[in-house]
């Protein structure tokens, strides 16, 4: 058994003990026998919203958002060969905050279903915004991470004007959404959002040994026959879209892109057709953590699990910044 | 008679007359933000022939409010230019180094925490954003000697998103303490009274005074590291005297107004272009856009959505942000 | 103990999901609700209210973790029995369903979002209550009477409660003609006057008070419904009668005073400004309150004579 291989495995595991914890947490205390016995649907006492339509959806909606926001880092980070780019860095959190926003004040909101394609429309935005004027000079990865923060910020000056301006309880429950929360998430949500995301990321998986051949510069590239600047377009735009819906119904998830991408090239390296799998598991892992520990710090109160991953992420953000080189700069 | 060169005569009337246009801008800006706010009745004519009613008015709560956000200009103002000058980073300013949110974070915990609030909240504030810009240059390595410019701005990022979340918790709590943080959060001087603009002004004439000391230690600096250190500057010393200065006049601003963004960013670029790079043009040149652009930002946000009032912060972060945009395409030292 | 609760509340979801069943059209289409729902979760306090009103006690209440919001003028009616749900932003989707109910009242602002979760815990009906005025509330208490099975008990407070507000409005009437009446919250960082769309701004209108905030004036229109409002945005509307609810203290409204624009509103210089509980003025929003509000203003219109 390969190194990678038996790291994923125990990733795995733990994913799985990890989703256990999380269906075993929460505002009400429920015996063990009583979750088995609803999962699998065995005779003796049985709570089926709790566990089967609360706490179930709501565990792989984590797992799927956190394997998207992770695969978006960990293709963003390659990109831009920057390792302390990711989704929130370069705007596109911000932009898709700022698009669903709009459509709460401007046409009352959207239908649920819909609410996935406006925020991928301002993720996309945003995203494209920092492209374009990334290129209006030779794009260096740097700049195009400095870009993306000013892309960020200003849609966030957006988002705090609307924010003021508007009545109270029209932004009443966009505000709960904004800090990253999973409160009231169900099936309908995981419906909407995880076929696409689960095609997405299988995209990207087949993608991941161009993201090994970028690596090793445009000529290089280009010498083994690659399209390097539509390949880029197209990673990009999957890494976009990914980051983008997940945000759609999670709200902004803080740091994960950003997080997982390092730890799992800590634990197997930088190869793409080994790191995206392993990111994938850390992203989940982390993401059903903190929407479990939200829930289980405080109970009665849901502490959204964006705040916990952005206190828990900018720290680590630091620690990355002071222990890695920009690679960008040498 | 000494014969002056014609390029520095040149020079010099662009200054004199961009002074003077400076000077009008003050005017104007102050003159618009007395004669609009919440009542219709008291306008442009008043200031001139107020009656009674007027006079209260203009007095009592629009000359507070007007010279509040003409301090938060100079004050803002200031501490971007120090920041720039120190870290020698186009991009440096209060509200992307983590300070804004520094002071907020502290402010919320003199808030939220029985300990800290006997601290007294503006003491807090001004603690919240010192230790916010001195994290953020340790993780740039300030001050090791050796300043990076990204990890600056990423530092300051990361020093900025864990101070908001901090912050943003309260959002999750109640509906009256999430109204008051969220217009807070932004920076609002709508209801503000001479008490508060005093504690406000107070900072900002020392501040420019102080500026004014270090202006040349600043122009040190922007020389290099070895040469500010041959003339006898250390620019450590320079860097912590710098975060001072900008910790106290952004932590008052906070204090008061709240965490107003992208002010500390874009006065020094104005006056820089405007006025050139010597700090002991700059300085006074910084106080007096600062106070104009918040003047005007005032203003506006008096009319834009009348008859409700949007905060002031909310006001300079959309004229500011663009403008960090454009910054970061443009600016030098990032490839 | 915990595990009998569970049967006990499964035996209930039995019982009551085979009672006979009926629609009842609310805000976000119509539902069926069973016929007399046992275990009925009120998400906003003016569900409360409507269940008080017929004697009802609701199992689960959305009561922002601090059960003395519950005031005990309802408290005598439904009892202390309730289960805290969490804050009416986000209730605990999770205690709601430990609660086995057979019928959620949730408000349309603030739960729309999550509107097919409850329906999975139980039929939910979604009002209007934190965005509605007054004559909309009344209008709430019907559909609320006809979803929990007691429209007859319902109908007659309901005629009651007119009848009683019809005698405030007989006493109050007279005296409010030509007065101009504010109300308003203020806590320690800010004044939102709520405007003539709002809850507490139609019922002011119905006892006959002008507000200055009416949109005839030059001042503006207000669409919305809570206003922040500066002193000097309160001097031009300058009512006859200011009245505060306040949620600090000292408020934000407290540290005007000595200041002279403050001193010189008509409503300050008549010694006209009152105070009111805030959380029944302003939160509360059902019959019960609309009536202990009235009796408020009968007060106050006594001190003024």
């Amino acid at each position: 058994m390969t190194r990678p291989l038996r790291i994923g495995l125990v990733l795995l595991t733990g994913l799985i003990a990890a989703m256990l914890v999380s269906l075993a947490v929460g505002a009400v205390a429920i015996p063990l026998s009583v979750i088995v016995n609803t999962l699998l649907d065995l005779d003796g006492p049985q709570q089926d919203f709790i566990i089967n339509r609360s706490r179930l959806p709501r565990t792989l909606l984590a797992v799927v958002t956190g394997a998207s926001l992770a695969m978006s880092g960990a293709i963003i980070q390659a990109l831009l060969r920057n390792p302390l780019a990711s989704p929130k860095i370069i705007g596109i959190n911000s932009g898709a905050a700022l698009a669903v926003l709009l459509s709460v004040v401007l046409a009352g909101g959207v239908p649920l279903g819909f609410l996935p394609a406006v925020a991928a429309l301002g993720g996309v935005a945003a995203a494209a915004i920092i492209y374009i004027l990334a290129e209006v000079r030779p794009v260096s990865p740097a700049r195009l991470a400095l870009v993306g923060i000013a892309v960020g910020f200003t849609a966030d000056a957006g988002v705090d004007f609307i924010l003021v301006t508007a009545d109270t309880y029209d932004i009443s429950a966009p505000l709960v959404w904004l800090t990253g929360s999973l409160w009231s998430r169900g099936w309908s949500h995981l419906g909407a959002v995880a076929p696409l995301l689960i095609c997405l990321m299988g995209v990207c998986l087949l993608l991941s040994y161009r993201l090994d051949i970028i690596r090793l510069g445009s000529a290089q590239a280009t010498g083994l026959g690659m399209h390097v600047r539509r390949a880029r377009l197209v990673l990009l735009t999957l890494a976009t879209l990914l980051a983008a819906v997940s945000v759609s119904v999670v709200g902004v998830l803080g740091f994960v892109g950003l997080m997982a991408p390092h730890i799992a090239r800590l634990l197997v390296g930088g190869a793409h057709r080994t790191l995206l799998p392993v990111a994938l598991l850390v992203g989940a892992l982390l993401v059903v953590i903190a929407d479990a520990a939200g829930r289980a710090l405080v109970p009665g109160i849901e502490i959204s699990a964006g705040i916990l991953t952005a206190i828990f992420g900018a720290p680590f953000f630091v620690f990355l910044l002071l222990t890695r080189e920009i690679e960008a700069r040498s | 008679m000494k014969s002056v060169p014609a390029g520095n005569l040149r020079a010099g009337i662009v200054r004199g007359a961009s002074a003077a246009l400076l000077l009008g801008a003050v005017a104007v800006g102050a003159l618009w933000s007395l004669s609009t706010g919440g009542r219709s009745d008291v306008g442009f004519g008043d200031l001139f022939r107020p009656d009674d009613l007027a006079r209260t008015v203009l007095s009592d709560i629009r000359a507070p409010r007007t010279l509040a956000a003409a301090c938060l200009g100079i004050n803002l103002g200031i501490a971007g230019l120090a920041l720039q000058a120190i870290t020698r980073n186009p991009l440096a300013s209060p509200a992307i180094l983590g300070i804004n949110q520094g002071a907020a974070l502290g402010l919320a915990l003199a808030f939220v925490l029985p300990i800290f609030g006997a601290v007294g909240p503006e003491l807090m504030a001004i603690l919240g954003a010192f230790g916010a810009g001195v994290l953020t240059f340790a993780i740039a390595g300030g001050f090791g000697g050796r300043m990076d410019a990204m990890r600056l701005i990423l530092g300051g990022v990361a020093v900025g998103a864990f101070s908001y979340a901090v912050v943003r918790f309260t959002f999750t709590l109640e509906d009256d303490i999430a109204r008051s943080v969220v217009r807070w959060t932004v920076g609002d001087i709508t209801d503000i009274r001479w008490d508060a603009t005093l504690r406000l002004s107070a900072w900002s004439i020392p501040g420019i005074i102080a500026a004014m000391i270090l202006s040349q230690r600043f122009n040190l600096v922007a020389l290099g590291q070895d040469a500010a250190r041959g003339l006898g500057a250390d620019p450590r010393v320079t860097l912590l005297l710098g975060t001072v200065l900008a910790a106290v006049l952004a932590g008052v601003s906070v204090s008061v107004a709240g965490p107003i963004s992208f002010t500390g960013l874009v006065v020094p670029h104005l006056a820089r272009f405007l006025f050139g790079g010597d700090h002991r043009i700059l300085v006074p040149a910084v106080a007096g856009l600062g106070a104009a652009l918040m003047l005007l930002a005032d203003a506006l946000s008096k009319v834009l959505t009348a008859p409700i009032e949007a905060p002031i912060g909310a006001i300079a972060a959309l004229i500011g942000a663009p403008w960090f945009l454009w910054l970061a395409v443009r600016a030098k030292g990032f490839e | 103990m915990k595990r009998l609760i569970c049967a006990v509340a499964l035996m209930f979801g039995i019982l009551s999901t085979s009672a006979v069943a009926r629609d009842i059209a609310h805000e976000l289409g119509t539902t069926t609700v069973p016929d007399a729902p046992e275990r009925i979760v009120v998400l906003e306090f003016s569900f409360i209210d409507a269940l008080a009103s017929v004697g009802v006690a609701p199992v689960g209440i959305a009561d922002d973790n601090r059960r003395d919001r519950v005031i005990a003028e309802y408290t005598e009616i439904i009892g202390d029995e309730w289960v805290s749900v969490g804050t009416r932003k986000t209730p605990s989707l999770e205690v709601i369903a430990s609660l086995s109910p057979d019928l959620i009242i949730a408000d349309k602002n603030r739960h729309s979002e999550a509107f097919g979760t409850f329906s999975e815990i139980a039929p939910t009906i979604v009002l209007d209550s934190l965005g509605g005025d007054y004559h909309a509330s009344v209008e709430q208490m019907t559909i609320i009477g006809e979803a929990i099975g007691k429209p007859e008990e319902m109908a007659t407070r309901v005629a009651a409660h007119k009848a009683k507000m019809a005698d405030y409005v007989a006493q109050i009437k007279p005296k409010a003609a030509g007065v101009s009446a504010q109300f308003g919250v203020t806590n320690a960082n800010g004044l939102w006057l709520h405007s003539p769309v709002s809850y507490n701004g139609s019922l002011l209108e119905m006892f006959g008070f002008a507000s200055g905030m009416s949109p005839d004036g030059e001042g503006g229109l207000y669409e919305k419904t809570y206003v922040p409002t500066t002193l000097e945005q309160l001097s031009e509307v300058n009512p006859d009668i200011l009245i505060f609810g306040e949620y600090a203290d000292p408020s934000h409204v407290d540290s005007w005073s000595g200041e002279t624009l403050y001193e010189g509103l008509t409503a300050v210089e008549a010694g006209k400004v009152f105070n009111v509980t805030a959380h029944n003025w302003s939160r509360l929003r059902g019959m019960l309150a609309a009536e202990l509000t009235a009796a408020d203003i009968v007060e106050i219109m006594g001190k003024i004579e």
